[in-house]
């Protein structure tokens, strides 16, 4: 534990993982506020289909958007197991407080950032902007995602406006 | 010149109150106490006596009174130096014939304008 | 404190000042205000931002507001007549040190340094000549004896007491300069050569206060008795401070008439009279009598005791609050709201009179502390109706027009955010009024008006909201031009029926301009269509009224807070929505006989029209559920809405919709229910307007 600290900051980061789809995912701790169960989501009206709704977190109404829908898969079927993870995403100087639906939450990586491959230009039927890189930890692919462009405000205000107008 | 008188057991007042006078055109002469001023009122002409009250040797008062007895010097203005709050020394001090007083603490400028008021450099 | 702050600070009182500065010349200048009043104000904004600036280090401030401070100061003491071309001097002097004031918060403003030399050269042209000429001075003596009068009867015993008479008047004229001494010498039979017989009446010109100068017969105070009397001066100055409910010694300490001492001493005599013949003298008597101030004096500040229902000036008595800080409490105050609801919905569940009693008392301190903390917010819409003046003089001025401004309702108070996010709106349309709606003075003229043309200003609480008012005598909407210029610019089909109402609403519509040359006044690429934006974001209406030749007037209608309101609940399946009580009229249960065949109904002979919330938002529910119509009214609009169940009145706090969703149309805002969901408030013009849309696309595709 202790010594994960002592190595230099800059190499080594932090990584939250989960599962999407069966897939592994990361996303960097620094983004990421807290992890809660799903519940509660209040549905809007004429959304897109990746906008699952609102939620009330302590007073504070969030967006909660389906990961899934983003990658052009099917919608996230709600389980006993699925999550919200609460991300702080910068927009215009400020940060946005969004809730992503992920399958299940798996645990926190120590990854070595030299050791990140940049991201397969196709195949992972992902959109390769949304990308980091990807990380073999030994038994499995971690595919690190960038928060900012995932679940980038003003693309997804572009969307949702696109829907709406029609 | 005018010559000023300051009375006081305070060396740093002395010295304030010395430096801020000279420096506006007056003579000042020091005494620690009471008795030492009377010492230094002989045969001297002095315009205006600037005195503290509590003193060792002889208080300001006492001096006052004693001075008031001294056909030289028995119409020269009395600034008398009291604390606040020492109303009961002030009105002492303006039955012995003090009728001015500056209260203390107060900065050298205060006390320029208090000796202004009664004789000019 | 660290500096930023502090300098923040200095910005927002520079600018507060500076506003001050300019509403107090533009109301000099339009004649209605107590000129004398207003110059000090005025003095003392540029003072005062001449004095911080020069602790921040602001030098070139420092520089061109020492200028203003000069002439100003020369108004002050009547050298210098505050006349038409001098108000605009100013004016022009305080649009520079707003710019500068800008400046300092942002670097990327520009100064034009020239123009601010060239106004410190006029200021200049107002300073010297006083210093060349003498003819001012003296004429400026004769009219106001500006001498202080002082009475001074020496004791015999200031000789032996060791005072000197000669040193004391050596150090009055440190303080100002002697004019004219009489002395006055009464010799007894039994003559002292040690007494002191002297008694002196000097003429005293000074800018000392009463207090400074008593000070400087200190030591003889004793002994002696000496008077003071203020110069006409002084004592007038009574008539420049604001109405006041301060006592009346207060009063005159405070403008200098009397000194602390004085007012002391007059107390204590009136104290001694009382207990002596149980008669009550009044304190303005005693004074008189005392000779430390004259009758004139006295009556005037009565006068100003009894004057307190008389327009205050501006003034700074205010506690400034950082508007962080007002808005962490304004949303813990919602917070509590929110709470207050959950347990009000727990309550419901169980059968406790007396906790439901008691919870009953804390609901209502609730409403108290939450109507409070919300007042804190509010300020007086004044505020931007005197940026408003200035534009209407500005712009009269530059087209050659004649326009009285009339203003009422100043103190009607509403939310501050909306006051700032209502200027840019009001400061379009009253150019507009100026520019397009009033004639030139020869067609007023031609159409038998009167050559000066009337702008009025008004603002007036209506039922739980803000009325604002912007009406004019001009020329009126042409509606046919309108009519065609909205056929040329293809907003709307040649062959289109249109009411007259309708008709005027489309100069909101993008892009549309009446002005067939734009000007540089109005033409700032702004159009009526963001002014109509803006109040809608502030969940405020537009409304236009007009007659041709008779003027046109703007009416915009404002909720008082943006924080929180007065609802009411209803729910579409698991959706709930939020309507403001205020608009809702009355629910009626809904049967739908037609089947989607029409969308209205008949209310008492009355055609409604109605709106499916359910096909709207396209939401999912029971299709078995019973439904109701609550119908809503806004304006002169009545509509019913469709939903589900109604579940009642609740307060709702006001959380303002995500970014991303902003494009949604018919959805104000969010709300928590004490339930802990999450609600959707419902902005009820936006969402028929919406619904219209929605409908007109459905019967007419292609359009």
């Amino acid at each position: 534990m202790d010594e994960s600290f002592a190595k230099d900051p800059l190499s080594h980061q932090h990584f939250l993982t989960f599962v999407l789809r069966d897939e592994c995912f990361g996303i960097s701790i620094s983004a990421v506020k807290e992890i809660i169960e799903y519940d509660n989501v209040t549905p809007i009206p004429l959304m897109p289909e990746f906008v699952k709704g609102v939620l009330n977190l302590r007073g504070e109404v969030v967006p909660v958007i389906d990961l899934s829908v983003r990658f052009n898969k099917a919608p996230t079927e709600i389980q006993k197991r699925t999550c919200i993870v609460i991300l702080e995403i910068p927009f215009e100087e400020q940060t946005v407080t969004i809730g992503a639906v992920v399958d299940s939450v798996s645990e926190v990586m120590e990854i070595n950032m030299e050791t990140i491959e940049p991201a397969p230009t196709f195949g992972a039927r992902i959109r390769a902007q949304f990308i980091l890189g990807v990380v073999n930890t030994g038994d499995q692919f971690v595919i690190l995602l960038r928060g900012e462009r995932v679940l980038s405000v003003e693309e997804m205000t572009a969307v949702i406006e696109n829907v709406v107008e029609k | 010149m005018k010559t000023i008188l300051i009375v006081d057991d305070s060396i740093s007042i002395r010295q304030v109150v010395g430096l801020t006078l000279r420096a506006n055109g007056y003579e000042v002469i020091e005494a620690c106490d009471g008795k030492d001023a009377l010492a230094k009122l002989t045969g001297q002409k002095i315009n205006l006596i600037i005195s503290d009250v509590n003193m060792p040797n002889m208080d300001g008062i006492t001096m006052l009174k004693e001075i008031k007895q001294l056909p030289a010097y028995r119409f020269t203005p009395v600034i008398m130096l009291t604390t606040e709050g020492s109303e009961q020394k002030k009105e002492e001090g303006k039955a012995a014939g003090a009728k001015a007083w500056v209260v203390k603490p107060f900065k050298p400028e205060q006390m320029l304008l208090a000796v202004q008021k009664l004789i000019l450099a | 404190m660290d500096l930023t702050q502090a300098r923040l600070l200095f910005i927002e009182e520079a600018n507060s000042l500076l506003a001050v500065m300019e509403s107090c010349l533009l109301e000099i200048e339009s004649g209605d205000a107590e000129v004398a009043e207003h110059i000090d104000a005025i003095f003392r904004a540029a003072h005062t931002i001449k004095g911080s600036a020069g602790m921040f280090g602001f030098d070139p401030v420092v520089v061109f507001t020492h200028n203003v401070e000069s002439v100003l100061d020369k108004v002050r003491s009547n050298e210098l007549e505050m006349d038409a071309a001098l108000i605009n001097l100013m004016l022009d002097c305080q649009d520079h040190m707003a710019a500068m004031i800008r400046q300092l918060e942002d670097e990327t403003v520009s100064i034009d340094l020239q123009q601010g030399a060239a106004l410190i050269e006029q200021l200049h042209q107002y300073i010297q000549p006083q210093t060349e000429k003498a003819e001012p001075v003296k004429a400026m003596i004769h009219n106001s004896p500006a001498y202080w009068q002082l009475d001074i009867q020496y004791g015999d015993d200031v000789f032996r007491d060791g005072m000197d008479p000669l040193s004391q008047l050596n150090f009055l004229q440190t303080l100002g300069s002697i004019e004219n001494v009489t002395a006055l010498w009464a010799f007894p039979d039994n003559f002292d050569p040690e007494s002191c017989y002297l008694h002196l009446k000097l003429d005293f010109a000074s800018e000392a206060s009463k207090q400074q100068i008593e000070d400087v017969f200190e030591f003889v105070q004793d002994s002696s008795t000496v008077v003071i009397t203020a110069p006409q001066q002084i004592e007038q100055s009574l008539q420049n401070i604001p109405p006041s409910d301060e006592k009346l010694g207060t009063l005159l300490v405070s403008v200098g008439a009397v000194t602390e001492r004085e007012l002391q001493s007059a107390l204590q005599v009136q104290q001694q009279l009382q207990q002596q013949s149980q008669k009550v003298q009044a304190l303005g008597e005693v004074l008189v009598g005392q000779g430390a101030v004259s009758a004139d004096a006295v009556a005037m500040a009565l006068d100003k005791q009894k004057a307190t229902e008389h327009k205050r000036p501006p003034d700074f008595q205010f506690l400034k609050v950082e508007a962080r800080k007002l808005d962490e409490l304004i949303n813990l105050v919602g917070e509590l709201v929110t709470a207050g609801a959950s347990i009000d919905s727990l309550l419901q569940q169980i059968e406790h009179e007396p906790l439901q009693e008691a919870f009953g008392v804390l609901t209502g301190l609730l409403e108290q502390i939450r109507d409070g903390a919300l007042g804190l917010r509010m300020v007086q819409v004044g505020e931007s109706f005197s940026r408003l003046r200035r534009i209407v003089r500005d712009v009269s001025k530059e087209l050659g027009k004649e326009i009285e401004l009339v203003v009422s309702g100043a103190d009607t108070e509403l939310d501050k955010t909306m006051v700032e996010k209502l200027s840019d709106p009001l400061m379009h349309i009253v150019r507009n009024a100026v520019d397009h709606g009033i004639e030139s003075k020869e067609m007023r003229l031609y159409k038998g008006k009167p050559a000066q043309g009337q702008l009025k200003l008004s603002a007036c609480h209506e039922s739980g909201s803000v009325v604002i008012e912007i009406s004019d005598d001009g020329a009126g909407l042409n509606i046919e031009r309108i009519r065609q210029k909205a056929i040329e610019k293809g907003i709307i089909s040649a062959d289109r029926e249109l009411g007259k109402e309708e008709i005027f609403k489309l100069i909101f519509a993008p892009g549309f301009s009446t002005a067939s040359a734009v000007t540089n006044l109005s033409g700032r690429g702004v159009g009526m269509d963001v002014v109509k934006r803006n109040i809608e974001e502030l969940r405020g209406q537009i409304q236009i009224d007009s007659i041709p030749d008779k003027g046109t007037t703007f009416k915009i209608r404002l909720p008082l807070t943006l924080a929180i309101i007065d609802g009411f609940l209803v729910r579409i399946g698991d959706t709930h929505l939020v309507l403001p009580l205020n608009m809702v009229q009355e629910c009626i249960e809904f049967a739908d006989l037609h089947e989607n065949e029409r969308n209205y109904l008949d209310l008492r002979g009355e055609v409604l029209p109605f709106i499916k919330l359910k096909q709207l938002f396209n939401l999912k529910s029971d299709a078995k559920a019973k439904e109701n119509i609550v119908v809503v009214q806004y304006g002169n609009h009545k509509a019913g809405l469709v939903v589900d169940q109604l579940q009642g009145e609740l307060q709702a706090v006001i959380k303002p919709l995500s970014s991303m969703f902003k494009s949604l149309k018919g959805i104000g805002g969010y709300t928590i229910l004490g339930s802990g969901n999450v609600g959707f408030i419902l902005d009820i013009p936006q969402l028929v307007q919406f619904a219209s849309t929605a409908e007109n696309t459905a019967c007419h595709p292609m359009s």
